[in-house]
């Protein structure tokens, strides 16, 4: 079963994209901050990242950076409110950018692309 | 199309890359970073790149240093601290932030990458990445031209060398219109110009870029497991899918051959201070028209003096060199040298074909050939320097060329 480290804030989109992604088949950890998303990594490599940009004590751009830092091979696709963080050249280290929607199916697709894609190069 | 002063400066930002380790340089790199080793008297290898720079308008430039910075970072805060912040320009010096990485700069492409927020922050158009360690004068609006016209993502400057030189630099392979089609970093057998089959065309470590297309392959490099080198990773990689040119180096100041050094070795830096005393010199540092700038102490002028009291009488005789001010020759020969400011040479002492760094004393009945000696170090009478290579062995570093270096403050008495 692949990992995912879900990284997110807000309580209520986390416990959401959490049940979602189960669904699809998938273990789910969380984290609510970039800062968290560092020890969870640490805990344990996750098969892919799915990352908040705007959260409090880290970010997610630093938090993806300091992440592709130590083990670049894990794939990350930022999932955020805001399409202006595009213009964030450190944005264009991740996998992905998913702008944020109520429909799901566009972040679910990437996951199986992304990961389709990394099994592949490995 | 032109690109004239203005349009340079607010297009191009400037990465300096100044944090190599120049273990072969040593002992000058002792306690220095190579681009802050002196030269030619009273420059640090640094202000000619910076000169560069200045004389070419670019104005918004980053140094990226790291090994033993201090003596760097006092030059350019006491010598170049000459841009208008309030007219955005700048020289800020950039150490390893650890913002993306809490490692050390691991290689060139890693050192931007490292400041890709730096990039982010101006938002340029094109990213010029230099060396702070090679001798050379350029005009860089030439090649931004010249890269502007055939619509390049890269540009890299290039030019000529013996072809058997060619294994210690970056063999480019063009096509008829200078687009790059081969790169080989430091090949066994270099492949020969097409313009010449005794030379080989290579790289001189001066890169171009659109800041996209920069941004692009620093983190497509970085998410890999590579040398994270401008030459051996992300040029090989981009000539296969994006339009690189090989931009012929050009001296821009006048039709003289081009001159351009790299100071990679302790005989590379030896000889490359002999070009300036040569009696027209490849490398013209009188040429008003393109100044070299540096950060000088104030020095009383050169004075030679005549010794009365010797047995027979001597005047000082130099010949071929380089004298800065503070410098006090008494009755003594110096050939074919380049002095730093306040330098003595005493009386009867023969020095030739040598550097001398600030602060040394040369004592009486000196002879030194063939040396570097290093800043503060006192050479007492009647020692010889550069005439038996196993004794100097024993003290100094002796090279294979056989240049002698006597390392910053040596003891020797």
């Amino acid at each position: 079963m692949k990992t995912i480290l879900l990284v997110e804030d807000d309580k209520n989109q986390r416990l959401l994209y959490e049940q979602e992604l189960r669904h699809e088949g998938y273990e789910v950890v969380t984290a609510s901050n970039g800062k968290e998303a560092l020890e969870r990594v640490q805990e344990r490599l996750p098969d892919i990242v799915i990352m908040d940009i705007n959260m409090p004590k880290m970010d997610g751009i630093e938090a993806m950076g300091r992440i592709l830092g130590k083990n670049k091979e894990i794939p990350v696709i930022i999932n955020t409110a805001y399409s202006n963080y595009k213009d964030s050249f450190m944005s264009w280290a991740a996998d992905a950018y998913i702008v944020k929607t109520s429909d799901l199916s566009e972040l679910k697709e990437k996951i199986k692309e992304v990961l389709a894609k990394k099994s592949k190069d490995s | 199309m032109s690109l004239n002063n203005t349009q340079a400066y607010d297009k191009i930002l400037t990465i300096i890359l100044a944090g190599g380790q120049g273990e072969r340089l040593y002992p000058l790199t002792k306690d220095r970073a190579k681009p802050a080793v002196p030269f030619g008297g009273i420059y640090r290898i640094i202000d000619f790149t910076l000169s560069n720079c200045l004389n070419s308008g670019l104005r918004k430039i980053v140094v990226l240093t790291q090994y033993k910075s201090f003596s760097l970072d006092k030059h350019l805060r006491l010598g170049w601290n000459i841009f208008n912040n309030e007219l955005s320009e700048y020289i800020e010096q950039i150490p390893p932030q650890q913002r993306i990485s809490d490692q050390w700069y691991q290689g060139t492409a890693d050192a931007v990458y490292q400041n890709i927020y730096t990039l982010e922050k101006e938002q340029p158009e094109m990213v010029l990445i230099l060396s702070g360690d090679h001798i050379y004068k350029m005009d860089y609006r030439s090649m931004a031209l010249f890269h502007l016209e055939n619509k390049a993502d890269l540009t890299i400057a290039c030019m000529e060398v013996p072809l058997n030189e060619g294994k210690r630099f970056g063999v480019i392979i063009t096509d008829e219109e200078n687009r790059i089609v081969g790169f080989h970093e430091k090949p066994s057998e270099p492949i020969p110009s097409p313009h010449n089959p005794e030379t080989a065309l290579v790289s001189m470590g001066i890169y171009l870029f659109n800041t996209t297309t920069l941004v692009k392959a620093i983190i497509d490099d970085a998410k890999q497991d590579t040398n994270h080198d401008f030459g051996k990773n992300i040029i090989p990689e981009m000539i296969h899918s994006k339009r690189v040119y090989a931009y012929p180096f050009a001296d821009g100041t006048n039709n003289n051959p081009n001159y351009w050094r790299d100071i990679g070795t302790l005989d590379a830096y030896w000889e490359a201070n002999m070009d300036l005393v040569q009696e027209s010199p490849e490398f013209d540092l009188y040429d008003k028209d393109w100044p070299i700038r540096t950060h000088q102490e104030q020095n009383p002028p050169a004075k030679t003096t005549f010794k009365k009291t010797l047995p027979e009488e001597r005047t000082d005789m130099i010949l071929n060199s380089i004298v800065s001010g503070g410098c006090i020759i008494s009755g003594a020969k110096v050939e074919g040298c380049v002095l730093s400011p306040d330098v003595r040479v005493d009386t009867n002492s023969e020095i030739y074909d040598s550097i001398i760094m600030e602060s040394v004393r040369i004592g009486e009945n000196v002879k030194i050939r063939k040396a570097i000696i290093d800043k503060s170090v006192n050479i007492p009478d009647y020692m010889s320097i550069g005439y038996n290579r196993e004794e100097d062995s024993k003290h100094f570093t002796v090279t294979d060329s056989g240049i002698t270096v006597v390392r910053k403050e040596m003891h020797l008495i």
